[in-house]
């Protein structure tokens, strides 16, 4: 088969498993009995409760994504910049919260704040009952999600840092100090990737499901998934989604038609330069005060609560009984999507970055899209699709929660394959093309094994995302298949503390392998350029 | 003949970047492209090794059509052209050995032939000794041998070479045209060097095309070329 044979194959298998659920979810909302009707859109925007939800969807997403970047980029300059201890340290630290379920570092915080509970022994009860009077609502919501988020402005912020010719920040050394050449040069120059992240950050603060589900604040995704699941309402639950995926799709326009292509005009650097290091001298015994008791606010109280509760014989025997199936299906389940992410990533990412066909910014805009869309819209979509007796092999099979995972973390493999790619000189493939070797063997023999390292961090990456998956593994997952992050879900209710909590240190335990994994091949990675 | 373009064309974005160009190359010449950077001449070369499609025109290899005005285009694996790359583009995972190897496997030869081959081309380059090692365990002189090596190995028709030498130090670049002279002689094979460098391109042609704004200039022996340039800077 040809080159562009097989990545047609690829994108059109790419099209039927991701695109076609949310195709067939706007179809079946416009066509509700068999004929078209735009009915469920006159009940949708004329009822009260959409604007409220509406507001409330953008409320939070608006105030977390402001919340985050004014706390994330000066991190992410920090560790990025300065001379600053342990930074390598404090980025893992603060990616903690990143790589487990969110609503887990809201149940850390309940903890914290209840009657036994981390701060109210310091601070006593009268302060926490007031905090988590609070907690449950928007305010609370805005500081999990700020606290899940964070790291995606960090390392975007350094990422992006890194990339700048430290030549023009030399030049303008010559004539002012740090803080005017940041202010004035590096953030200038780094402004798209941070609207980029401050893109991401509302994008997925809008989809998220479990944190205000936990907090009882209703907004669209929560309401998707009430509709479904407690009054099997297709149709409520089908029109809760559409005003998402309008919201998702004007973000990936900004993104398609203003975003990228002036970051990468403005970053001209390869980041391989020899970087210039700002010295923090007198400022840094407090600046190190000020991460690590920061560090204690967004890390440590949350997920100490969780450890400290966890910390009970009879909790973790209760823990292995409860969850061991689950255990074994979440591993055996994101293994697999991750395996299927980094094939599709492989392809998709080589279609992007090499440009084999002038529509490959569709696909890659289609998987950002679906990246950016919640969970619970793509589980609906699945659900349009897939339910029907044709396929209920599918549907009622795991395979119906790995095309979850395929449908909403598509866009990750892709991009950091094609980022991969793009390090890699298309002289190298042209070599062994000119020399009389055919695509699928320059591939396998050139191009995957200097793309080893990005292969693998896309596997790790693809774990941990499908691994933490809630949103659409919660609206399809058949019975008997429930994954772990489902399990804690449905167990929080009726279950003693001291067992979600080990089954939420049990979570970030499988998180906490591939992330330290990633660490040593970004660390490596560094080291040889 | 070996190599012959006709009226070939080639436009980015509105701006056209090879603008015409008549070319004949024979057997066993040493035809040297010459011109600054963005003439054009990189985009023909690679246009002849096939990584890019003219808009327009033809281009013939031993009177074989390998790109037509769109109607037929022959991909650059099967083209039997050799190209040495600006940036030597040696494959990092592979030591010299495999570097050379993997085009002939790639064509199903059989391995003791494939091993002869890469012997002899090795001695003659006096590269035997490092075999083994890899392309970051070898100096930058080293490094533009092997790619040499890697290319005449294949015994391709044409050996192309875009600018190889433009980064090295003048001690260096001096003793590789000297190798390459020796090469291409004992090799018999068509060479088309790219350059910008006047020095080189004298040293190392039968012929020279000088090109600017994608469009040839002037075509001559390097005598020739070497009175036009003189009456050109008479000129200004």
């Amino acid at each position: 088969m040809t080159k562009k044979g097989v990545l047609l194959l690829v994108v059109f298998i790419f099209i039927i498993v991701s695109f076609l659920p949310v195709l067939t979810l706007l179809i079946k909302s416009l066509f509700p009995n068999g004929n078209f009707s735009i009915e469920n859109y006159v009940v949708l925007f004329q009822s009260s409760r959409t604007w409220i939800l509406l507001r409330n969807s953008l409320s939070l997403a608006v105030v977390a994504t402001v919340v985050t970047l004014f706390l994330g980029i000066p991190l992410g300059i920090l560790f990025s910049k300065t001379n600053l201890p342990f930074k390598e340290l404090f980025t893992l630290l603060f990616t903690i919260p990143f790589i487990i379920p969110s609503y887990m570092i809201a149940i850390g915080w309940f903890y914290a704040l209840a009657p036994q509970g981390i701060l109210t022994r310091i601070l006593g009860t009268h302060v926490t009952e007031i905090m988590l009077h609070h907690f449950f609502g928007f305010p609370g919501a805005v500081l999990v999600m700020t606290s899940v988020l964070l790291p995606v402005v960090v390392i975007l912020t350094m990422t992006y840092l890194g990339l700048v010719d430290p030549k023009l920040e030399e030049a303008a050394r010559l004539s002012s100090g740090w803080i005017l050449t940041l202010r004035k040069i590096s953030l200038p120059i780094i402004s798209p990737g941070i609207f980029l992240a401050g893109l991401l950050v509302f994008a997925l603060t809008l989809g998220e499901f479990g944190v205000p589900s936990f907090l009882r604040y209703n907004v669209f995704p929560v309401e998707a998934f009430t509709q479904f699941s407690a009054f099997y309402n297709f149709g409520a639950a089908t029109a809760a989604t559409i005003p998402l995926g309008i919201i998702i799709l004007l973000i990936v326009i900004v993104e398609r038609y203003f975003l990228r292509k002036r970051t990468f005009e403005l970053i001209k650097g390869t980041g391989k330069e020899e970087k210039i290091t700002i010295e923090l001298n007198q400022w840094k015994v407090s600046i190190l005060i000020f991460v690590i008791v920061f560090a204690a606010i967004i890390v440590f109280i949350p997920l100490g609560s969780l450890i400290s509760k966890s910390v009970s014989l009879v909790a973790c025997r209760e823990t292995f009984v409860r969850s061991m199936d689950s255990v074994l299906r979440s591993l055996v389940y994101s293994s697999i999507g991750a395996t299927l992410l980094t094939l599709f990533g492989f392809f998709l990412g080589y279609l992007l970055e090499r440009k084999v066909f002038h529509f490959a910014w569709a696909i890659d805009s289609m998987a950002f899209f679906l990246f950016a869309l919640p969970g619970t819209v793509i589980g609906i979509g699945l659900i349009s699709l897939w339910n029907n007796p044709a396929t209920n092999f599918i549907y009622a099979s795991a395979a119906v929660i790995i095309l979850g995972y395929i449908a909403q973390y598509a866009a990750l493999g892709e991009r950091m394959m094609a980022a991969t790619y793009a390090q890699i000189p298309t002289s190298m493939e042209e070599a062994a093309q000119i020399t009389g070797v055919g695509w699928f063997r320059r591939l396998v023999g050139i191009v995957a094994p200097m793309a080893k390292r990005g292969l693998i961090a896309t596997w790790l990456i693809g774990f941990l995302f499908c691994s933490k998956d809630l949103g659409s593994t919660m609206m399809i997952y058949p019975p008997g298949h429930d994954t772990l992050p489902v399990r804690i879900f449905t167990l929080m209710a009726n279950s003693p503390e001291e067992i979600i909590a080990a089954l939420c240190v049990l979570m970030l335990g499988i998180a906490f392998l591939p992330l330290c994994a990633l660490g040593v091949i970004f660390k490596k990675s560094r080291v040889k350029s | 003949m070996i190599l012959k373009i006709e009226n070939v064309f080639k436009t980015y974005n509105g701006t056209a970047a090879i603008s015409g160009v008549e070319l004949d190359v024979e057997r066993g010449e040493r035809l040297v492209i010459l011109g600054p950077s963005g003439c054009g001449k990189t985009t023909l070369l690679r246009m002849v090794a096939g990584f890019i499609q003219p808009d327009k025109g033809k281009i013939l290899i031993e009177n074989k059509t390998v790109s037509d005005n769109g109607k037929c285009f022959v991909e650059p694996e099967h083209r039997e052209v050799g190209m040495v790359f600006q940036d030597l583009a040696l494959w990092p995972h592979m030591n010299v050995s495999e570097n050379l190897a993997f085009g002939l496997k790639a064509k199903k030869i059989p391995k003791s032939e494939i091993k002869k081959r890469i012997d002899e081309i090795l001695e003659k380059m006096q590269m035997i000794p490092f075999k083994n090692r890899f392309p970051k365990e070898l100096s930058g002189g080293q490094q533009q041998r092997v790619a040499l090596a890697r290319a005449l190995v294949m015994r391709p028709k044409i050996l192309l070479m875009d600018e190889p030498l433009s980064n090295l130090d003048f001690e260096l670049n001096l003793a590789l045209r000297r190798e390459i002279l020796r090469l291409q002689s004992e090799f018999n094979t068509t060479l088309v060097y790219v350059t910008h460098d006047r020095d080189e391109a004298f040293s190392l042609a039968t012929r020279v095309v000088i090109m600017e704004h994608g469009q040839i200039q002037k075509i001559g022996s390097v005598k020739d070329i070497a009175n036009y340039i003189l009456e050109m800077s008479k000129k200004f």
